[in-house]
């Protein structure tokens, strides 16, 4: 494996994340909070070694999809290891463990959160919990690509490693420039909202946090309440951003380009537009009893579905307490997730059309045996491959889910906190059901099952492959071992 | 979209339809020099492939589609290169193109029949350029051919100035020689542009000492190559037939030139039924009908006594072995054709001689008329080659209204390092140029140098 390159690019993500801690102490600076010293401290280090590790520069530029993959994994571990610093440094969260889980869930966007009261952080730490929501959205290593020019024309296998979906595709032939375009979109949305919730009288420091957790559909809250305690106006702001926000980001750029029709034909967008159309209708009906009025109730069951299936974590009631249907409805919704090429989290709407179709040709095939059948999406031909790669993606996604959610019963909780809590981690949302229900958290795990918790955010936000690789003993022994030889080669070679 | 790419330095859109071996090397190539590229291509498996190494945007289905360019992005494209495996499929893809969008068109027509109508296709289709890789190598083995000493002839100033590549053989008076010393006791018609020494590349000043095994590359107008190689006292014996192994399109092309300046052509070819069209196209020349790979049938066709000798056939590590056995057996000047450039490294080990690479001098062409088309308003490229394993870029410039060079001495000029001016070509008058000539407008200039990417004559400053 190409170590040397991999050290350069993590070297990069840490300076990076140096640059990007200067908006916290910047906060400080503003509300005159002794604790931006903590978030100091931790840029300076996590900036010398970042540039220690860029000093010198690969010889090797040509990666492959192991190096793409394992990269972007220590990336991530990496990038949370730094951000959770200054959590424990401040002393706002005292063991690691817990620093860790909170940074993780800040970076991939779960929203999950140990802290039993969160209004008593400092604003620094709270713009910071907000702001790795924005950052891990739409990937650490998508926005290095959009800045940084990094040698090399293999880095395309670094965004595939980060990017949400079964298939990655370019919208320009440039990689840079498709980087740079989607966080222009992500960007140019996120102030679009922080301006419209301003305008519904929200404090600037509130909608701005709230604006960078509704654009990485992240969910942390800077309230105990989350949502509950705004106007409605703003609830319907954040409800119709949150749906935005899980939009195909491929839509919008056809938008911008002006090719409208190929935007509303996309139909893993349609389906998710009907999936949520449909969800909202059911709760609303089964809810209505709970609320007083139409308006109040649609805005809860949309917000809650809107909240759930973008796997953002929001909430505006406590939708633990609602009947058995909408509870279901939720959980379902939970696994279903946003579009490909989103920020969002889940097995991804696309997936599910796909595996809903070939399902559909798998029964065709039953009434007439020798008939050909090629699955199609947006009236294109889907590779076999594609389709073998979601398939054996849901298996993992089982397996995975049901190793974490045995290793979580030793805690002796009730099954639907758990499997919520494993729900809720791996698909990145952030509140489950009961225990770790909207009004809950998860302070009540154990360190153990906090580092599983941690290890599923992980691979649900990387969609599996890339952290699976590096528990491949093979992949470790090729990181270690290998360096020699390749120094012997590149040697012969040049001669 | 265009409008937010910066404009730093901005590299054309081009469309590649077709990733063959012609498609690959260019996508290498143009991608390096940073144009925004875009690959058309029927198989996805090849696609993927490609972009994974190359940072370039891939469209699945067929070039010759309007949906198909609308999607690659026909409408802001400058340029579209149709080098897929089916002439008419090139021609049909570079014709939908040119009337759908404002990009010129460079088609690969391979097919004999197509290539004598070359011009017309191209002024019909309203095509900016049409490339026949077959050609273009028959070309380059005729001129290597005609030349025996040399490893490589380049032509520039339509022909009128030739770069050769020599080898220095042991003993050669060369050797240890300063190349100052070369001008004072020779002549001063030539100049010695670059020098290879295992496997590194110098552009040489004038204390360098060459020595024996050097491989040197030598500029000289064409009427003084000759007497500057027996000068030189190099062994030139012209060479008066050739054995051709294959009997492809290139032979054929290769065939019939070398019949024009007066060769005999024996051509040894296994299909019995191209061996009767050949020789009904070929007249003049002989054709055998049998395995070109045959020891005995290569001695009975007379190996030990050809002057040249030429495989063609379709798989390189067959043109490869064929070369090294004539080599062992006879004198025969060899030219080595080679597809893929798969293990350059260890074929450029082999001591073949000559080699031409056919996907190279289409590549080479192409990228001429792309960096002549990105700077289309001042001084253009006129022929663009790459030596000793692409080290090494000769650069023929028209020069045009670029008072940052003209009429300066050359001595004056603050050149870059690693770059030498050959040749001055001035209303047909070709020399070398010494410190105190100047450029003028209208000359063309070759010039040798290891960066990469000219574009324009003003880029050789520092």
């Amino acid at each position: 494996m190409n170590t040397s390159y991999i050290r350069h690019i993590i070297g990069q993500v840490l300076k990076m994340e140096a640059t990007l801690m200067l908006l916290p102490c910047l906060t400080a600076l503003i509300y005159k909070e002794p604790e931006g010293f903590a978030f100091f401290i931790t840029l300076v280090v996590c900036g010398l070694i970042g540039f220690v590790a860029t000093y010198k520069k690969p010889a090797e530029t040509t990666i492959y999809l192991k190096e793409g993959c394992a990269a972007t994994a220590l990336c991530w571990i990496f990038l949370s290891i730094f951000g959770a610093i200054p959590f424990v440094l401040t002393g706002e969260i005292s063991h690691f463990v817990d620093a860790l889980f909170e940074t993780v869930s800040g970076f991939t966007t779960t929203g999950a959160s140990i802290l039993t009261d969160v209004e008593k952080l400092s604003h620094c730490s709270l713009l910071w919990r907000s702001f790795t929501h924005w950052i891990g959205g739409m990937g650490v290593l998508v926005f290095l690509l959009a800045i940084i020019p990094l040698s090399g024309a293999s880095n395309f296998n670094l965004m595939k490693a980060e990017s949400p979906g079964p298939s990655v595709g370019k919208l320009v032939p440039k990689l840079k420039h498709t980087a740079r375009l989607l966080y222009m979109i992500y960007i140019f949305m996120t102030f679009v909202e922080f301006v419209l919730l301003l305008c519904g009288k929200m404090p600037v420091f509130d909608a701005l946090s709230t604006s960078f957790g509704t654009a990485g559909t992240g969910g942390f809250g800077i309230k105990a309440d989350s949502l509950a305690g705004y106007s409605p106006f703003i609830q319907w702001v954040v409800t119709i951003f949150m749906i935005l926000f899980g939009v195909n980001f491929n839509a919008y750029y056809f938008i911008f380009m002006r090719q409208i029709k190929k935007a509303v034909s996309m139909e893993e967008v349609k389906c998710y537009f009907i999936i949520i159309a449909a969800a909202i209708a059911i709760i609303f009906f089964n809810t209505f009893s709970l609320f007083s009025g139409i308006e109040e109730t649609l805005r809860h069951s949309s917000f809650q579905v809107a909240s759930i299936i973008t796997t953002t974590g929001f909430s505006t009631t406590d939708f633990n307490l609602w009947p058995e249907t909408s509870r279901f409805i939720l959980v379902l919704l939970m696994f279903i997730g946003a579009c490909a090429g989103s920020t969002g989290g889940g097995i991804k709407v696309s997936r599910i059309v796909l595996m809903l179709k070939t399902v559909k040709k798998e029964l065709y095939t039953f009434m007439h045996p020798k008939s050909i059948l090629k699955i199609k999406i947006d009236g294109k031909p889907v590779e076999h491959e594609v389709v073998r790669s979601v398939n054996v993606y849901f298996i993992s996604f089982v397996i995975i889910f049901c190793l974490s959610l045995f290793f979580l019963s030793f805690e002796g909780k009730d099954l639907i906190t758990c499997f919520t809590a494993v729900a809720a981690t791996i698909n990145n949302i952030g509140p489950g059901l009961e225990e770790v229900g909207p009004c809950g958290n998860f302070a009540g795990f154990n360190p153990f099952s906090k580092i599983i918790l941690i290890l599923d955010m992980l691979a649900g936000r990387l969609e599996l492959f890339p952290l699976l690789i590096l528990f491949h003993p093979k992949a470790w022994k090729e990181l270690l071992v290998t360096q020699k030889s390749k120094r012997h080669l590149t040697k012969a070679g040049k001669r | 979209m265009r409008t937010i790419i910066p404009h730093e330095n901005r590299g054309l859109n081009i469309i590649i339809a077709g990733c063959g071996k012609v498609g690959i090397t260019l996508i290498d190539q143009l991608s390096k020099e940073g144009h925004y590229i875009t690959v058309i291509d029927k198989n996805p498996t090849k696609l993927q492939t490609l972009s994974n190494n190359y940072d370039v945007m891939t469209v699945c289905g067929n070039g010759a589609s309007y949906s198909v360019q609308r999607e690659a992005g026909i409408e802001s494209a400058d340029l579209i290169i149709a080098v897929t495996d089916s002439d008419e499929l090139n021609l049909l893809c570079c014709t939908v193109a040119s009337r759908s969008g404002k990009c010129s068109a460079i088609a690969r027509v391979r097919t004999p029949d197509y290539s004598i109508e070359a011009n017309y296709l191209k002024n019909r289709l309203g095509l900016a350029r049409i490339i026949n890789p077959e050609l273009e190598a028959a070309n380059e083995v005729t001129r290597i051919l005609s030349l025996p000493t040399a490893l490589d002839v380049t032509p520039f100033a339509h022909g009128q100035v030739e770069m050769v590549k020599i080898k220095i053989p042991e003993n050669s008076f060369l050797d240890n020689m300063e190349i100052q010393n070369i001008s004072k006791n020779i002549s001063t018609d030539f100049l010695i542009s670059a020098v290879e020494r295992n496997g590194e590349v110098f552009i040489p000043s004038g204390s360098f000492i060459l020595k024996s095994g050097d491989i040197m590359s030598v500029v000289a107008a064409r009427r003084d190559i000759l007497s500057t190689i027996k000068k030189m006292n190099f062994k030139s014996t012209p060479i008066k037939n050739t054995l051709i192994i294959g009997g492809g399109k290139v032979a054929y092309y290769l065939a019939k030139q070398l019949l024009n300046i007066g060769f005999d052509v024996k051509i040894i070819e296994q299909d019995r039924e191209r061996c009767e069209e050949l020789s009904i196209l070929l007249p003049k020349a002989i054709i055998i009908n049998g395995d070109g790979t045959d020891e005995d049938l290569l001695k009975e066709e007379g190996i030990h006594n050809c002057d040249s000798f030429v495989p063609l056939t379709g798989i390189d590590e067959e043109n490869i072995m064929l070369t090294l056995y004539a080599s062992k057996v006879s004198n025969a000047k060899a030219v080595t054709k080679i597809n893929r450039i798969n293990f350059t490294n260890v074929i450029a080990g082999l001591d073949l001689g000559s080699v031409v690479y056919p996907r190279f001098l289409t590549s080479e062409a192409i990228i001429a008329y792309v960096r002549a088309m990105k700077n289309s308003m001042n001084s253009g490229i006129e022929t663009l080659s790459h030596l000793f394993n692409q080290r090494v870029e000769a650069i023929e410039f028209k020069i045009k209204e670029a008072p940052a060079v003209t009429n300066i001495p050359l001595i004056d000029l603050k050149l870059k390092n690693n770059l030498l001016i050959c040749v001055i070509n001035r209303n047909g008058r070709v020399f070398i140029p010494s410190g105190q000539d100047c450029f003028m407008d209208g000359d063309s200039v070759v010039l040798v140098t290891t960066h990469r990417g000219f574009n324009d004559i003003n880029d050789i400053l520092k």
